[in-house]
């Protein structure tokens, strides 16, 4: 273990905040669901990672803007899932078999993508990848930056919406009281459905992000669980600003660690988090 | 107008209520008392929506209930503050108040309905952005009594709202239920403490193992015999 | 040896002929596999499956035996046979820790559980690879000798797996018909009740969770053979567990050879498909698990054995019927009980609480209550809503922990002691809404209290003790219903009957009565009558006043946490402070 220089720990922690922002962005749907809709969605990551195929694909293959796959690839996960959840709804599963049946969905999207798209790498090319600004001695990549971005701003919108819109109020009380809820007139099945569209949209921008800054492989879906879940746990479930936060502060830890000691070492971070957070926060979740 | 007509319903696989029939008129102060376990919050809550009729029928304002869905009840005019109150407690006292007045007509009318509750409850005034959770047991039961104001309800169902609540609390709170009743809101009151109840109704049945054994007068009620045997095991009036 | 056993054995004797009968290298290789991963699934679900405890860190013990192994045989030059138990015992010791740790933790269940586990798969793997263990680059075993047990390297190999395969369906199935698996399978259902109920739970979760791991160390340790290069990126992912979950699930997870079956189902798709499309077989595994969480949640051999756990057991001749409730545990013979307390003298007490509390955040639920309960008589237990009745009968049972005061059972300190303990010194309880452990039969509900309570009967002494209650509370018709089938009061009355079978000398009952028409609360009060005359000393919480009224020699009230009168209850039901708890004051 060698002490870093200071240019190089600043740049870590800043790569450490844009990979968080990405963790933020992906847990932000699986938080919502688990904590809103006592579902834990596995197939959650299997659509990011369509969505991010699909970006690639419209992007590198149909040579569109990817500004476009963010205007088109949203409203179509929406729809995806009000239908999952449509689906889901009349079967009344556990929150336990909820695992495991999305898990089921997420082998499935897996095998899907890669018939697609078999399992080579895919680099999605756009004019934005190699563009960077610097601010003095840092480096800071536009994709990143637009993940970033788009992250802070959505879980904002979220966040406002939670906390002064109606719709937002209904959402929490009923997730606290669903059955006094409906005695005040909030339908729990539509707010359902309507939450799981909007949990699937988020994936979809969750994709667009991962495709801008990632190389995309299919094997790679469940390696993000592990994180992402530590994500959730130590932001909140059901919060909007949580995942966030919780983000960019494995996503610092990890790449100080990385920085610090070395690479490997860097899934440590997330893992004994989520093992701490189990055994000492109970009845949290 | 509200008619309770041979209902029964099941609690889980159990029944607990058979064969109970009630009426309120428009306007009245309508009291059900009894032990635990007679059944009450399981009918109160069927009247509310918030349990499935197995049996018999609902009719409110001439209108057919029985099979209407859960979150329809409030918008037919029906509110509920529910045993425990049930508050959202993660939420704003005025998050709270607001929920109450989430359906279409109750929103429109937002802004006058808290001038009321907040009339009837001065306190609340300096408790609106605190966590409802965090306020005392006599406080809760105002918020929760004002959630439901906030509904515009025609009919108002109270399960128990003395429960756990001081003696002197309990001597406001009833009197802003009467003062909500004389302002021309049926209400349909639960409650344990019957000397209370029978202060304020006009009318009261007696619940006992889930069916009503008694009605009458609110007036003459606490010397039926009765009452004596449901409550206290006692077979000669004392 | 029963017929299962020798099943097994002749199976096995069977397949180990494979290597001899000259088929292609590639039946071994399958074979192999099926094996594999039938210790694999097995092993997994002798804590997961029967007591719903699902680990997704089955990985992890399988590296940590893969590891121990290559690192023994390559790097220490150990024989490779003796690398298998090493492999095993690491594995159970990491179980053991973690388990000591994560069982104390109520909140940790269900998917908590699940999720902490996986988490420690990475973490565990994290650790190899950076540290000597491992370092980087794996371990290479091609200079390890393979055991020359069959004809070629290959085949030695696949009679290790056989014989490891074979090894775990025996613990598996000895497991489920033993006394562990019958706890195992009442924490499945109810843990806390289970606890109630007398099964040292903690203890059997730990021992459930040593097997599980120290045989996924052990398949563990011979895959390190059959892979010869072990990596950590390959062996601590989530491949494992979920393959494991997967197999367990679709088999069916109650039954000791679900995991088998399914096993070697998803491995003959897999290998099907491995040549021509794998991409296909990939989704066609995932399809099937959902199918079978949503359609066939028993999975495949549930479905098919409908419902029951096979006990073994046949129906007992049912013995002399008048068994004394106190007999196993009088210290000096306690004569037939008097129903007339007057003929008696200075009445014993048989349980005393001094100043008990209990407070849940914001609420003082039990207030500095003293009580003495004599022995041999009923005593009821009234009050308002609210006023703590409840959470008196769950502090003394042991459901929750007192937070202040003494509870003193025939001279015994019982506050603080795990709820089993309580169990086994004699103290039985009902629940208010019953709970009877869901997936097991009536006479199986009632004979675990047998096996488990103050009694602690072997399995046919309780099954037979079983039967004798169940003939006294009338529900002998019902024994091998399950308890969904049956209506409110008879399963108030499998409350009840569990409750007596194991001979307790106290009996809480938790508004036994409540929601029974009037007929059967009369047949209620007869039983109750009879359990007293018995010999076991009875405290009942009730709203049910007529019954009460019959029932009790004595009534306490309790009115916000505290005791506010105790007596003959014609005088305390005209206590002026009673009457106004109950009907209120009017205002002045």
């Amino acid at each position: 273990m060698s002490f870093p220089s200071f240019n190089l720990l600043a740049q870590s922690i800043l790569s450490g905040i844009f990979i968080g922002s990405l963790y933020g962005l992906i847990g932000l749907g699986l938080g919502l669901t688990w904590g809103l809709l006592r579902q834990i969605n596995l197939s959650h990551f299997g659509l990011v990672f369509l969505s991010a195929y699909m970006s690639y694909h419209m992007a590198t293959v149909w040579h569109m803007d990817p500004w476009l796959s963010l205007l088109i690839l949203p409203p179509l996960f929406f729809a995806f899932g009000v239908g999952m959840q449509w689906v889901m709804a009349r079967f009344q599963i556990s929150p336990f078999n909820s695992l495991l049946v999305t898990f089921g969905i997420a082998v499935v999207i897996e095998s899907l993508i890669q018939a697609i798209w078999t399992a080579d790498f895919r680099r999605m090319e756009t004019h934005y990848n190699d563009m960077k600004f610097s601010v003095g001695s840092l480096y800071v990549p536009i994709p990143e930056l637009l993940t970033l971005l788009l992250s802070v701003s959505i879980a904002l919108l979220i966040w406002a919406a939670m906390r002064y819109t109606d719709l937002g109020k209904a959402l929490r009380a009923m997730a606290e009281d669903g059955q006094i809820a409906a005695a005040f007139g909030i339908n729990q099945k539509g707010m359902s459905l309507m939450l799981a569209g909007v949990c699937a949209a988020l994936a979809a921008v969750a994709g667009i992000c991962l495709a801008m800054t990632f190389t995309l492989t299919p094997s790679q879906i469940f390696a993000w669980v592990g994180v992402v879940f530590a994500v959730v746990m130590l932001g909140g479930l059901g919060s909007a600003m949580g995942p966030l936060v919780g983000g960019i502060i494995i996503g610092v830890s990890e790449a100080i660690t990385m920085a610090v000691a070395s690479p490997s070492w860097a899934p440590i971070v997330s893992f004994s988090l989520l093992i701490f957070l189990l055994l000492l926060r109970p009845g949290k979740i | 107008m509200l008619e309770v007509s041979h209902i029964a319903v099941n609690y889980g696989a159990a029944p607990a209520l058979w064969d109970v029939s009630l009426q309120v008129q428009t306007g009245e102060l309508v009291c059900v008392v009894g032990p635990n376990g007679a059944g009450k919050t399981t009918m109160i809550n069927a009247i509310a929506g918030m349990h499935r009729v197995r049996a018999g029928s609902l009719t409110f304002n001439g209108r057919d209930v029985t099979q209407l869905d859960s979150h329809r009840f409030c918008e037919a005019g029906i509110a509920i503050v529910p045993e425990g109150r049930r508050l959202f407690t993660q939420m704003t006292v005025l998050d709270n108040l607001e929920l109450g007045s989430f359906i279409a007509s109750a929103k429109a009318r937002r802004a006058e309905s808290l001038d009321y509750v907040l009339s009837l409850f001065p306190i609340l005034k300096v408790k609106l952005q605190s966590p409802a959770g965090s306020l005392s047991g006599g406080q809760q039961q105002m918020v929760a009594i004002g959630r439901a104001l906030m509904a515009c309800p025609s009919l108002l169902l109270l399960d128990e709202p003395s429960l756990g609540l001081a003696p002197s609390i309990v001597l406001d709170m009833f009197g802003a239920i009467r003062r909500i009743n004389a302002t021309g809101t049926s209400v349909l009151l639960v409650e344990q403490n019957v000397a209370m109840a029978m202060d304020i109704a006009s009318r009261a049945y007696v619940m006992e193992e889930g069916r009503i054994v008694a009605e009458g007068q609110a007036s003459e009620m606490l010397t039926r015999p009765e009452i004596q045997k449901a409550y206290l095991g006692l077979d000669m009036p004392d | 040896m029963n017929k299962t056993v020798i099943g097994i054995l002749a199976a096995g004797a069977l397949l180990a002929s494979v290597p001899w009968l000259g088929l292609p290298a590639f039946y071994e290789s399958f074979l192999y596999l099926v094996c594999h991963w039938a210790i694999l699934a097995l092993s997994w679900n002798i804590l997961s499956g029967y007591s719903g405890y699902f680990s997704f860190g089955h990985g992890a013990f399988f590296g940590i035996g893969m590891y121990t192994s290559a690192g023994l045989a390559a790097h220490l030059n150990w024989p490779f046979l003796w690398t298998l138990p090493a492999a095993a015992l690491m594995a159970a010791l990491l179980g053991l820790g973690l388990g000591v740790v994560v069982f104390r933790v109520k909140s940790v269940r269900g998917e908590l559980f699940a999720l902490l586990t996986l988490a420690v798969t990475f973490v565990v793997g994290t650790i190899v690879l950076n540290t000597r263990i491992d370092g980087g680059p794996g371990i290479y075993l091609n200079a390890v000798a393979v055991p020359a047990i069959g004809p070629s390297a290959s085949s030695s190999l696949y009679l290790l797996a056989l014989a490891g395969a074979v090894a775990t369906m025996l613990i598996a199935y000895k497991v489920q018909s033993s006394k562990l698996g019958i706890g195992l399978f009442a924490i499945h259902d109810d843990e806390d009740v289970a606890e109630v109920m007398g099964v040292p739970t903690f203890r059997y979760k730990l021992l459930a969770f040593a097997l599980s791991c120290s045989l996924a160390g052990l398949a563990g340790g011979i895959h390190a053979l059959f892979v010869s290069y072990v990596t950590a990126g390959e062996t601590f992912n989530i491949t494992v567990p979920l393959t494991v979950v997967l197999m367990s699930v679709l088999g069916g997870t109650r039954h000791w050879a679900g995991p088998a079956v399914g096993a070697l189902f998803i491995t003959v798709l897999l290998f099907m498909s491995a040549g021509s499309n794998p991409v296909a077989g990939k989704a066609a595994v995932g399809v099937i698990l959902i199918v079978v969480i949503l359609f066939m949640p028993n999975g495949i051999l549930g479905y098919f054995f409908k419902r029951r756990v096979a006990v073994q057991g046949a129906v007992p001749v049912v013995q002399d019927p008048a068994v004394p409730l106190a007999a196993a545990h009088a210290p000096a013979a306690a004569p037939v009980r008097q129903a007339n307390l007057a003929t008696r003298g200075e009445p014993k007490v048989l349980l005393e609480v001094q100043g008990l509390s209990k407070a849940f955040t914001g609420v003082q639920a039990l207030d500095q209550v003293s009580l003495q309960v004599h022995e041999g008589e009923i005593l009821g237990l009234l009050g308002p809503n609210g006023s703590g009745k409840s959470t008196f009968i769950n502090v003394v049972s042991g459901h929750y922990a007192a937070t202040g005061g003494a509870i003193f059972f025939e001279g015994r300190q019982l506050a603080g002691l795990p709820a089993h303990q309580i169990a086994q010194a004699g103290i039985a309880r009902t629940y208010q809404i019953p709970r009877p452990f869901a997936h097991m039969s009536v006479l199986q509900n009632v004979a675990l209290v047998a096996m488990f309570g103050g009694a602690a009967l072997n399995h046919q002494q309780a099954t037979e003790e079983a039967w004798k209650w169940l003939e006294f509370t009338g529900l002998q018709d019902k024994a091998n219903a399950l308890p969904d089938d049956l209506n409110l009061h008879q399963r108030k009355f499998l409350e009840l009957t569990r409750a007596l079978a194991s001979r307790p000398r106290l009996v809480l009952l938790d508004e036994v009565l409540s929601g029974l028409t009037p007929a059967e609360i009369n047949e209620a009060i007869e039983l109750i009558r009879k359990i007293r005359e018995r010999g076991a000393t009875i405290v009942f919480v009730e709203h049910v006043m007529r019954a009460v009224m019959a029932l009790a020699d004595r009534v306490a009230v309790l009115n916000h946490g505290k005791l506010i009168a105790v007596g003959p209850s014609q005088e305390v039901m005209r206590n002026p402070e009673v009457v106004s708890a109950y009907l209120g004051t009017p205002h002045a």
